[in-house]
């Protein structure tokens, strides 16, 4: 009976060499991660949230699409239930056990379904949004090593393996297994090592405590260097985000650049960051950047990597609407817009290549608070005829309406005008700053100009410090963003509301009694800065109830809604693409079939009216409300 | 090829914060495409000269002046002692203390010539020389050949400034210089402000006299020499050129036809 006592030997050995293979191959990653910055890590604390944020947060992402959450139970559970039994199997009261082997034969099994499942989706054809190369080869190494394993089980259990049966199981086991420990270096297998440890170390751990972290970081301005211009600038727990990436594609469903044919495709910019890293990391195989440039320049932790003749070009860049999409979609929890960000801090801070079109508005914010270069003090021009309350010497009021940039719009104009006279009638003691209020910043924090942000950050908070108010309303959720989630870093803590749910508020309290709108169909297009950066989706669909319009959702709506383009400088930027973003979500909204696009931001309103040919009618929710509230009259 | 771009004390026309002109913006720009610039300020902030640095310029220097001296006796110290080959100024103040006479007084005192409304430059093939093209306004151009030393304004069609980089604007140096001695003196020329008025616009060849409807009419391009113009309705195509031609010959954007010479 040598045989079967040689493979009880040898077969939790496997294990235990593809677990030494596997950090090995971590090993030589890690060396890498190493040539980013320092991070603050809170390690212990990380390590003990690792389960929940696996099971919880990352499960909510990946059961977005069943087939892939059924898939990777089976496959990883399988997997990692048969390598730990099988290992443990180095103890002899449990090697000699037939019924332990059974349940290891079970457990390979599970692993050979899901292996399957693996394959059914690359073959016999890939699904597009997946990348092949070094992936092709995964469904293999798994079936391989499942199939061996499952095989080498059962003997034992059945207490055979004395025949050639054995080693070749075995050897099979063996190809797949030390296969599949190989591939954590460059292969699809590094997802799970580097996706472990960037759910311990990841850099918003806020994200994984429900509530939405979201704020850009601050940078810190005296710092040698600004912003990222190579692999080595981020910090070292990015680079290994980076890494976690599996290359599955649903950032680049999601990502509203890339169904515009703009230069940009989020998973090629992660993979390209993490070749920037190395110069050894395989050919990417999956989706282009739209346009198909490909990769150039030199590649190592000091390689440059924006720049026409760079890995990656300045279009791609500018392309992003910071829309976050792609955050939402991905299973990895990987940040791809701070990454964008912090190129851009680079680009606009050290070298001033913001894109030609972008340099006007962004000087108009620095010179004069304003990116349309106009006069503070007209910015409430659009009340003309209005009561408008300015806060400047009273006593301190309820409510401080933040106007923001659209004030400045016509149209959108429209909507303030609406939401002032509903503020009237429910008799809201409110004002707004007047020739005090400054910009946020936002555009110019979007576009990589920190200095200019930070500067405005400061004014406007030494300008709210001087008044009293009880909390700020803004109908603008780019405003909203900075001012809740953005100033609190320099100093500025305010209870910060859209006006979508300050007008939900009214309505329940009775202050606002609208009137039943039956006839009219709305669907709701939902703003980025508020749904996905804010996780505000509700307050205005409980409005549009309130008024009782039939409402229809469209596809991709609530945290999950496309971007209008409007967003993160990419207006000002213009980068060109095949379609407009606008025009692709004027589409989707008239597949509803509804007659009226609500909206509840400026740039959504701008965006979305600006599309030809367009057969529904862009409302914003206070002018509906308006509209209810007045139909009674 | 040493080039002094001054830079002033600038307000912004809608905020009237202190800030870095345009016009001495885009002539960084500019200088930029031919060497190495070197910022001249004279008063008594140097923030402007900061911002300065962030479009573009790599070094700067800061005459110490107090506020209310003219700034001109300094720079021309200043500038006949380090004889740069070009000096770039822009062509007109904007807001704060000056003048736009600047460049003018240091022409006149330095005794250079100076080429008013550059918008590009470029070096010559014949080293030393540069090839400007000035701004007649309307889009029209004139270029010419100069030899320096000379001073030269930028017009507002000249490039766009580069974009304002926080990261060079902390980077480039500024050397603080006392002025020349006997050179901070004198309020320079006395002028007086008064605030813009706007006038009526004279509508050329409208009748003085007349009804509302014939002065609309003059001016609108009813009446007049704009209505001489003949409507040709599917014209042959030889014919329509031909009257095309006529027209731009008549309007002077074409040179009369040359007569074949007889021998």
């Amino acid at each position: 009976m040598t045989g079967p006592v040689l493979l009880t030997t040898l077969f939790p050995g496997l294990v235990w060499a593809m677990a030494a293979l596997a950090l090995v191959q971590v090993w030589r990653r890690a060396a890498l991660w190493r040539a980013g910055a320092a991070a603050p890590v809170a390690w212990l604390d990380g390590l003990a949230k690792l389960p929940r944020r696996y099971l919880v947060d990352v499960h909510h992402v990946v059961a977005r699409d069943a087939y892939a959450s059924r898939m990777h139970a089976v496959v990883a559970g399988g997997l990692l239930a048969a390598s730990v039994l099988t290992a443990l199997a180095i103890l002899p009261p449990l090697a000699g056990s037939r019924i332990y082997w059974v349940l290891v034969a079970l457990a390979f099994a599970v692993t050979a379904v899901g292996s399957f499942l693996v394959g059914a989706r690359r073959y016999p054809e890939k699904q597009k949004r997946l990348s092949a190369g070094r992936f092709q080869i995964l469904p293999f190494l798994l079936v391989a090593y499942a199939a061996g394993g499952t095989l080498t089980a059962l003997l034992l259990a059945l207490g055979g393996g004395g025949g050639v049966l054995a080693p070749l199981a075995l050897l099979l086991a063996a190809a797949g297994g030390l296969g599949l420990a190989f591939e954590v270096r460059h292969g699809p297998m590094r997802h799970a090592a580097a996706g472990a440890l960037h759910l311990v170390a990841h850099p918003r751990p806020g994200r994984f405590e429900g509530r939405p972290d979201t704020a850009l970081q601050p940078l810190d301005l005296d710092a040698p260097r600004l912003g990222s211009e190579m692999p080595a600038d981020f910090t070292w727990n990015r680079l290994l985000s980076y890494d976690a990436c599996v290359s599955c594609g649903r950032c680049e469903i999601a990502c509203p650049a890339f169904a515009a044919g703009q230069p940009l495709n989020p998973k090629r910019l992660i993979q390209d960051l993490v070749a920037g890293l190395s110069p050894a990391e395989p050919a990417y195989a999956g989706n282009p950047y739209p346009g198909g440039r490909e990769a150039e320049g030199e590649r190592g932790p000091l390689a440059r990597l924006i720049g026409p003749d760079a890995r990656i070009h300045p279009d791609t860049l500018w392309s992003c609407t910071t829309c976050r999409a792609c955050v939402e979609e991905c299973p990895m929890m990987i940040e791809h817009v701070d990454a964008v960000v912090s190129l851009r801090r680079h680009q606009t801070l050290e070298r001033g290549a913001l894109p030609e079109k972008a340099v006007g508005p962004v000087t108009d914010l620095r010179q004069a608070g304003e990116p349309g270069g106009r006069s503070l003090a007209a910015r409430t021009d659009f009340a003309a005829g209005l009561d408008l309350p300015v806060l400047d010497g009273r006593d301190g009021v309820d409510v401080l309406l933040w106007l923001g940039e659209g004030a400045y719009d016509l149209r959108y104009g429209r909507t303030l005008r609406a939401l002032v006279r509903l503020l009237r009638q429910a008799n809201v003691d409110f004002a707004v700053l007047g020739a005090e209020e400054r910009d946020t910043g936002d555009l110019a924090r979007r576009l990589g100009d920190e200095a200019t942000f930070q500067s405005l950050a400061r004014a406007n908070i030494a300008t709210l410090a001087r008044h009293r108010f009880g909390r700020i309303v803004t109908a603008d959720p780019h405003a909203l963003h900075a001012l809740r989630n953005e100033y609190p870093a320099f100093g500025g803590h305010y209870t910060v509301m859209h006006h979508t749910a300050f007008l939900l508020e009214l309505i329940r309290a009775g202050k606002l009694v609208p009137n039943r709108l039956e006839d009219v169909s709305v669907t709701y297009h939902d703003p980025c800065y508020l749904a996905r950066y804010n996780g505000e989706t509700e307050a205005p669909r409980a409005v549009l109830d309130a008024i009782g319009v039939s409402r229809r959702e469209m596809g991709r709506s609530g945290r999950r809604a496309m971007c209008c383009g409007g967003g993160g400088g990419a207006p000002v930027s213009d980068v060109p693409g095949e379609r407009r973003i606008p025009d692709l979500r004027m589409a989707q909204a008239a597949e509803t079939g509804a007659g009226i696009v609500a909206v509840a931001c400026p740039s959504c309103t701008a965006m979305l009216e600006g599309v030809p040919d367009r057969k529904a009618e862009i409302r914003d929710i206070a002018e509906l409300l308006l509209q209810s509230v007045e139909a009674g009259r | 090829m040493k080039i002094a771009v001054l830079v002033s004390t600038g307000r912004h026309p809608v905020s009237g914060a202190t800030v870095l002109s345009r016009l001495e913006a885009q002539a960084i720009r500019l200088a930029a495409g031919l060497g190495e610039p070197l910022g001249l300020h004279a008063g008594p902030e140097q923030a402007v000269l900061r911002e300065a640095l962030g479009q573009g310029l790599v070094r700067g220097e800061h005459i110490v002046v107090p506020d209310g001296v003219d700034p001109v006796p300094a720079l021309a110290a200043r500038l006949a002692a380090t004889k740069p080959d070009l000096i770039l100024a822009g062509r007109r103040g904007q807001g704060g203390d000056e003048t736009g006479l600047v460049p003018y007084a240091l022409a006149e005192t330095l005794d250079l010539p100076l080429i008013p409304d550059v918008v590009a430059m470029a070096s010559d093939d014949e080293a030393g020389t540069l090839r400007l093209d000035q701004s007649l306004g309307r889009g029209a151009l004139r270029r010419v050949l100069v030899r320096g030393p000379l001073v030269v304004t930028i017009h507002p069609d000249a490039p766009a400034p580069f974009a304002y980089a926080y990261g060079q604007a902390r980077r480039g140096t500024i050397v603080p210089l006392d002025a020349a001695p006997g050179t901070v003196e004198g309020t320079g020329p006395t002028v007086e402000e008064r605030p813009y008025r706007r006038r009526p616009k004279l509508v050329k060849g409208a009748p003085t006299g007349g009804s509302a409807a014939e002065r609309l009419k003059a001016a609108t391009g009813e009446a007049g020499t704009a209505a001489s113009g003949r409507l040709l309705v599917d014209p042959d195509p030889d014919e329509a050129a031909r009257e095309i031609l006529a027209h731009l010959r008549q309007i002077g954007v074409l040179a009369p036809p040359t007569r074949p010479s007889i021998p």
